[in-house]
């Protein structure tokens, strides 16, 4: 059973078509990276899937289900977000980041969100950070918290919206490698990133995006190696030019 | 200045007269907490209707507004003593506080300050970037529980340098209660001078109450920025 299928989905910003007939499926488990050049929907394709944004046409389904068929809270519940410029609550420590949604979302108790989050920070490598602001943090582990905090809400999918685009080129490696621990583990990932290193390792499944429109989707093997598409083969080389 | 005008006879007058300031000054502290806590318990909602509110609602909330901040103060406060219904409610004793003058004051001061204090807090609300919504939103929290716990703890910090303005100019404004004879600073100083043979210790008695008015708004926004300092955000610039 699929996790997410996107089908047919149409959306346009005041009559500038964004998405084009977009549809996909994903399963438990994969990961799927979207790259394409900016301005070409991915983001918008995202955050379609959590309702940030509504879809014109077509239908999103989260387990079989019409996401506007379930509770708009109760879908963000289960389909995680993690942000390009982190999103941290700023007023909050980075325990308190997690254990907000824990506390009013799930109902926990204060204690039981409390060691919830303290144990996700320490998977994220940031345990002695508890009690710091997002002020006092650097741009990775900011945005680890980040990911600790979808993380903490046990979701049936993580949307990651280019996760380290806003990073130091030296904090992206901490970053990503806690995305590809939450990839080896299992987790349900949909990626949008720049990182043609991370998709090469880590994605099941590579689309790439041009204007809205789905130019082409794979295994990443055959993305890189042996591309259809003359657009596709340019826009990858160029980015992995780009990071070398 | 003319040295004559400012005599030690009249000097110890004033301090022969402690008393009679100092339940001035109790009633002008009242009067400010009482329209202080008016100003911020109907601004602040009115503060979030205007960014959030839709509607009817958001039209009444901001035109309410609109005529309370173009309307002089002191106009306010005798349209509100002799216009609004308020019962005579009596004098309070030892600080001679007429209640019904007192109610007035409070309101007029009070919806002023609201109206002042809602734009405080609706700038602070919209300096917040979408971005702290939207993440509240995307862990499942809904609209109201994401402005409870991310937006509003945010623009009560941002809202406090604006609210020590407000403090300020509120403390000062409760003068105006002198225009419906409310026995506060300025209407007990008067009175002082007021009395037979007692015209020479104007300047005196005024400096004095300027002395007294000074004494409470420095100490009072010295602790407003020792509180503002408290809760600032770790590792934040505001």
């Amino acid at each position: 059973m699929s996790v997410l299928r996107i089908e047919n989905v149409d959306k346009s910003y005041d009559d500038e078509p964004v998405l084009h007939d977009v549809s996909f499926e994903m399963d438990r488990q994969e990961v799927e990276v979207i790259v394409g050049p900016s301005g070409s929907g991915k983001s918008t394709l995202l955050r379609c899937v959590n309702r940030l944004t509504e879809i014109d046409d077509g239908a999103i389904y989260l387990d079989d289900e019409e996401i506007h068929s379930v509770d708009e809270n109760e879908l963000r519940r289960r389909v995680g977000m993690v942000f390009q410029d982190f999103s941290l609550f700023s007023h909050l420590t980075a325990r308190r980041n997690i254990t907000l949604g824990l506390r009013h979302v799930l109902g926990l108790s204060d204690e039981r969100a409390t060691a919830k989050a303290d144990d996700y920070l320490e998977r994220v490598g940031l345990a002695d950070q508890a009690e710091s602001y997002p002020a006092e943090l650097s741009g990775g582990q900011q945005q680890r918290v980040g990911i600790a905090r979808a993380l903490a809400m046990d979701p049936e999918l993580i949307l990651f919206d280019e996760p380290t685009s806003a990073l130091d080129p030296e904090l992206i490696g901490e970053v990503l490698g806690v995305m590809k621990d939450l990839a080896d583990g299992g987790m349900t990932m949909l990626c949008v990133t720049h990182e043609m290193g991370f998709a090469r390792s880590a994605a099941s499944t590579i689309t790439f995006l041009d204007e809205g429109r789905i130019v082409e989707r794979g295994p990443p093997e055959q993305l890189f190696e042996n591309p259809e598409h003359d657009r596709t083969a340019a826009f990858l080389s160029d980015l992995t030019g780009l990071h070398q | 200045m003319d040295a004559a005008l400012l005599q030690v006879s009249d000097w110890q007058f004033i301090a022969a007269n402690w008393r009679f300031l100092l339940l001035g000054t109790v009633v002008t502290v009242l009067l400010t907490i009482s329209s202080l806590s008016v100003g911020f318990l109907l601004g602040f909602p009115a503060g979030a209707i205007e960014v959030y509110g839709r509607g009817r609602l958001q039209t009444v909330v901001s035109g309410a507004g609109v005529i309370l901040r173009g309307t002089p103060i002191v106009v306010l406060i005798v349209l509100f003593y002799f216009a609004l219904p308020i019962p005579q409610l009596g004098t309070v004793p030892v600080i001679d506080m007429q209640l019904t003058a007192f109610i007035a004051a409070t309101l007029a001061l009070g919806l002023r300050s609201a109206a002042y204090q809602s734009q405080v807090f609706r700038g602070s609300i919209q300096s917040i970037g979408d971005g702290q919504l939207e993440a509240a939103r995307s862990v499942g929290l809904s609209k109201l529980q994401a402005i409870k716990h991310v937006i509003f703890p945010q623009a009560v910090r941002r809202s406090l340098p604006g609210f020590q303005n407000e403090f300020t100019i509120v403390l000062k404004d409760t003068s105006v209660a002198f225009a419906i004879g409310l026995a506060e600073l300025l209407t007990r100083a008067e009175r002082l001078y007021l009395q037979p043979g007692r015209d020479t210790a104007v300047i005196e008695v005024i400096i004095t109450i300027s002395a007294i008015y000074f004494v409470l708004t420095f100490s009072t926004n010295r602790a407003l920025d020792y509180l503002h300092s408290q809760y600032a955000i770790p590792g934040g610039n505001e």
